[in-house]
């Protein structure tokens, strides 16, 4: 995090990378070495974005790049280039509406310190998106990929529950709207 | 405290015991929750550390002048620029800001930078040359003990400790090594004559690492004069007063500032990454300084104690237990840190949860070169039930008792004291183990070959010892809320609980509590977010403030009113008389104060009272349970363990938030079930082989069982606010006993040894084999 200083390392900053956060365009310029974690939370403010094993494991980091999870701190920015990105900050409406994942993490009790909520929710997201009704053991698989050191995982596993419930209740109220 | 005064719950309380989402869950699933790392002050530089690749080497020289040069370097901290400044710890004050004559295990800080980026700060670190002189490293603490082995501390470091109570004593440096022991004993040695039957067995304590998901972190802005740092530690006050002491500062030239944790477990008491931050930001002409560890850092710097405990026990034919011995050695390793604190509590939680006649207990902490251990969750107690719970299910065993029975037979009764002059026990235990055995069908079960199941029940003193709180409820013209207090939220809830408390007192919305930000400037005093004490400790303070608060609005307003002032009650800031007639308090208050208005502010403090007679200066304010039950299936070719179900329940009093101590049972419970069968700090010659994320396994979804329940009792027994008792760490005791005894149930293999790997399970099995060969052969 923070690897390095933007005025002290102005000759590595090589790479263009445009890409869309969260529906708006973002355009940055990153040295080689930057991990997509750096750019988000360093260049775009994006600081929902957790940073804590930044070896691929633990998951706090995880952001959708073209609606796949992915490890920001083990990806490189330049690679998002051309690509859709998006982050916790993205979920809830322009209203501060909470979506169908934050409300049932909410409700539930899926998060305690907090810190593994941001990626758990886009993992969330991402596997509503693939499955929009997924059994217990997929769940139990998808969240697998991720650490929380608090919950205990059930209330988490809980929570992707009923928050397909919500998205699918939602999604009638659009159809009957 | 009598701990069966139940203060009278609310007939109605609307607010206490709901099921509503936390206070903090907006902030956290939207991803705006701010945590130290997040800190970001303008000029911020930032610190990166050389450690030490020597388990214990004297440092002969330093050379930093290259490191120095390098631009973008702003300072460099030797043991040259600490020269004037204290070492820290609890009790025993041995660790210095940076290694000063030697370094002691591998990691040790020798060094630190700053610099206008963490890539130019690790390129300093390159540039900086240690000459050391290796010395022979002690990692076992048997071995450690040794009159040849190496002394780590050479020159016994400045150590106080308290005066304990009747039966209880404690000493720094009682032998080669040992940076503290503590001893207790109540009863006659006598007891022991009368036994029908007396066993003695050995069990180890695997070591884990606390794997908060935020790593220890500080911005520090500091001058020779002035100090400020914004911090991830549990312990705003403690962490003033030892920085104070460090730097030779009185306490209100260090403020220190606490956002939300990302996780603690008992990690984050103590400074880490404070002091090093401070004195680089001094050296930087008062820069902001951002030292925030890696991961792999993280692992260098604390974890758990692993032990050795020894405990011999003396029972009559019938099962009834006697007298119980225990002889504990913890691995303190390299730096005392918690270490005291913590063979206190080993030492004293030795009985378990179980009525004896004579108890004798001696628990040392034994200095190694290895990464210094410190309060984990569980502080002692998962240790001590770990043998204490083991050893009454091999007892059960030999003697040809079931153990659920066994327990039954001899746990403490509901109101029973612990020992002379403690608290009485304040749930009803047997109940509880009824409970979880029930839960899993324990008695029901019909046997089916490599399945198994076990019961086990984990107590300890809750709320801390001789452990003060101080709060403040301020509400604005309008009916504001602010709550003022020190308890830092660090995923356990606390916030969200104490807040409730505030409004179910004031008869207002949670909605309108807001938890003040922590500085030390302006928060009330108290003594860490540790111990589970956040409700029944600080609860109480909260609760008197806000009692304090309320009774002032109620007086302004019946003497404004000329109502009297018993016929009215408070009621989303309005006034309700005894008709039902409504006053808005906005009105009342600007005509009363004038100008722009008035905030009721109270203060509460709680404490309970010190007594000679208890064992560790003050009787406990609760204890915390934790009851579990758990089913396996072993394969016996493979030794692997199957968790088939698991029960955790802990005993709430009365529940403030449904969710959140739901949480914390299940929580702890993980960490217990990880401890059982796989996660720990692996050795090899005092070499750390799995200190990474990618390399220590921690607990996943997919490890925890498919039957998983947490049931949240409330006995209504506990000396906290509401009936209330402190959650948080109960639920991690006694799972690795429960499994444990599963696995024997299943197999017969009695292991000793955490965690319990497939290799142990198999090696378990086959030497139970052998046992019951021997058996047949001589019957």
């Amino acid at each position: 995090m923070s690897l390095e200083s933007p005025e002290s390392s102005e000759e590595r900053f090589a790479h263009k990378v445009e890409f869309e956060l969260n529906g708006s365009p973002e355009r940055h310029c990153v040295p080689t070495s930057a991990t997509v974690l750096d750019l988000l939370r360093n260049s775009c403010g994006k600081q929902g974005v957790r940073a804590s094993c930044e070896r691929s494991v633990c998951g706090a980091c995880t952001v959708l790049v073209d609606d796949l999870p992915v490890a920001a701190c083990s990806t490189f920015a330049f690679d998002v280039d051309g690509t859709r990105v998006e982050t916790v900050e993205g979920l809830a409406a322009q209203d501060g509406t909470l979506s169908a994942q934050q409300q049932a993490f909410r409700e539930c009790g899926g998060f305690q310190c907090g810190f593994c909520t941001s990626g758990m929710l886009m993992l969330t997201t991402a596997l509503l998106r693939q499955n929009p009704q997924p059994e217990r053991d997929q769940i139990r698989e998808w969240i697998s990929s991720n650490t929380c050191r608090c919950t205990g995982y059930e209330m988490i596993l809980e929570s992707v529950e009923r928050a397909a419930e919500l998205a699918s209740a939602k999604q009638q109220d659009q159809v009957s709207e | 405290m009598t701990g069966f005064v139940n203060p009278c719950a609310p007939e109605d309380a609307p607010i206490v015991g709901r099921n509503s989402p936390r206070l903090d869950s907006t902030v956290k699933v939207t991803g705006r929750a701010v945590y130290t790392v997040d800190i970001e002050k303008p000029g911020m530089l930032h610190a990166k550390v050389l450690r030490s690749p020597h388990a214990h080497a004297r440092i002969l020289s330093i050379d930093a002048a290259a490191a120095r040069s390098l631009p973008g370097v702003t300072a460099v901290v030797t043991r040259e620029e600490i020269t004037g400044l204290n070492s820290y710890g609890t009790y025993v004050k041995d660790q210095p800001v940076v290694a000063t004559e030697s370094v002691r295990y591998v990691g040790d800080v020798v060094a630190a930078v700053a610099a206008v980026d963490e890539r130019t700060a690790f390129a300093a670190l390159d540039l900086i040359s240690v000459q050391y002189e290796q010395l022979p490293a002690v990692f076992d603490v048997r071995a450690a003990m040794e009159p040849s082995a190496p002394a780590i501390f050479p020159d016994q470091p400045f150590a106080a400790y308290p005066e304990y109570g009747d039966g209880a004593s404690g000493a720094a440096h009682t032998a080669h090594n040992v940076s503290y022991e503590f001893r207790y004993e109540t009863g006659e040695e006598s007891v022991w004559a009368d036994c029908d039957y007396i066993f003695e067995d050995t069990f180890t304590f695997s070591r884990m690492n606390h794997m908060h998901l935020e790593p220890f972190a500080t911005v520090a802005e500091a001058t020779a004069n002035e100090i400020e740092v914004w911090t991830s530690t549990q312990s705003p006050f403690p962490m003033r007063k030892e920085l104070a002491r460090v730097f030779g500062l009185p306490e209100n030239d260090v403020r220190v500032n606490v956002p939300l944790l990302g996780g603690g477990f008992g990690a984050k008491n103590g400074p880490k990454t404070e002091a090093i931050a401070i004195r680089l930001s001094q050296l930087s002409a008062g820069r902001p300084v951002r030292y925030c560890m890696s991961t792999e850092e993280v692992f260098l710097t604390l974890s758990q104690h692993d032990a050795i405990l020894t405990v011999k026990s003396g029972l009559k034919a019938d099962g009834e237990f006697m007298a119980r011995q225990s002889r504990v050695l913890l691995n303190g390793g390299a730096y005392a840190d918690a270490s005291p604190l913590v063979a206190e509590k080993a030492g004293y939680r030795m009985p378990g949860a179980y009525r004896w006649k004579r108890i004798d207990s001696v628990c040392q902490a034994v200095i190694t070169n290895s990464v210094p251990a410190g309060a984990y969750r569980g502080f002692g107690a998962t240790q001590a039930t770990w043998a204490s719970e083991r050893q009454v299910d091999l007892i059960a065993e030999r003697l040809g008792f079931d153990p659920l029975e066994l327990r039954l037979k001899n746990a403490k009764e509901l109101g029973e004291e612990f020992v002379p002059g403690e608290s009485p026990i304040d749930s009803d235990l047997k109940h509880g183990l009824n409970l979880v055995a029930d839960a899993i069908g324990y008695r029901d079960r019909t046997r089916s070959s490599n399945r198994g199941m076990g019961v086990a029940i984990g107590i300890k003193d809750g709320g801390g010892v001789n452990k003060p709180a101080q709060a403040r409820v301020k509400v604005t013209t309008n009916g504001d809320v602010f709550l003022n207090c020190a308890l830092v939220e660090m995923g356990q809830g606390g916030h969200s609980a104490l807040c409730q408390i505030v409004a179910e007192t004031l008869a207002c919305d949670p909605k309108r509590v807001k938890y003040a930000a922590i500085d030390t400037d302006n928060t009330p005093f108290d003594q860490g977010t540790n111990a589970s004490s956040g409700i029944a400790v600080m609860g109480h303070a909260v609760l008197q403030a806000a009692e304090r608060v309320k009774c002032s609005v109620l007086d302004t307003a019946a003497e404004h009113l000329m109502l009297d002032r018993q016929s009215i009650r408070l009621d989303n800031w309005h006034i309700v008389d005894a008709e039902g007639t409504t006053y808005e308090l906005p009105p009342l208050i600007m005509d009363r104060f004038g100008g722009t208005g008035f905030e009721f502010t109270a203060d509460g403090y709680y404490k309970v009272r010190n007594s000679s007679s208890a064992p560790l200066e003050a009787p406990c304010i609760f204890w915390e349970i934790g009851w579990a039950a758990a089913e396996v299936e072993v394969d016996p070719e493979t030794g692997r363990v199957e968790l088939l179900q698991l029960v955790v329940s802990g005993d709430a009093g009365k529940v403030v938030n449904k969710l959140g101590c739901r949480g914390q049972d299940e929580g702890a419970a993980v960490f217990g079930l990880a401890q059982a069968l796989f996660e720990e700090l692996r050795y090899e010659d005092g070499e750390l082989l799995n200190g990474e994320a990618l390399l220590y396994r921690v607990p996943l979804a997919e490890d925890i069982p498919r039957l998983f329940s947490s049931i949240t009792q409330e006995q209504g027994h506990g000396a906290g606010p509401f009936g209330t008792k402190g959650m948080g760490e109960g639920g991690m005791l006694p799972i690795a006993p429960a499994i444990a005894q599963a696995i024997a149930d299943a197999t017969g293999a009695q292991l000793t040894s955490l965690p319990m790997t497939p290799e142990r399970v198999y090696n378990g099995i086959r030497a139970a084999r052998l046992r019951q060969g021997g058996a047949d052969g001589n019957a």
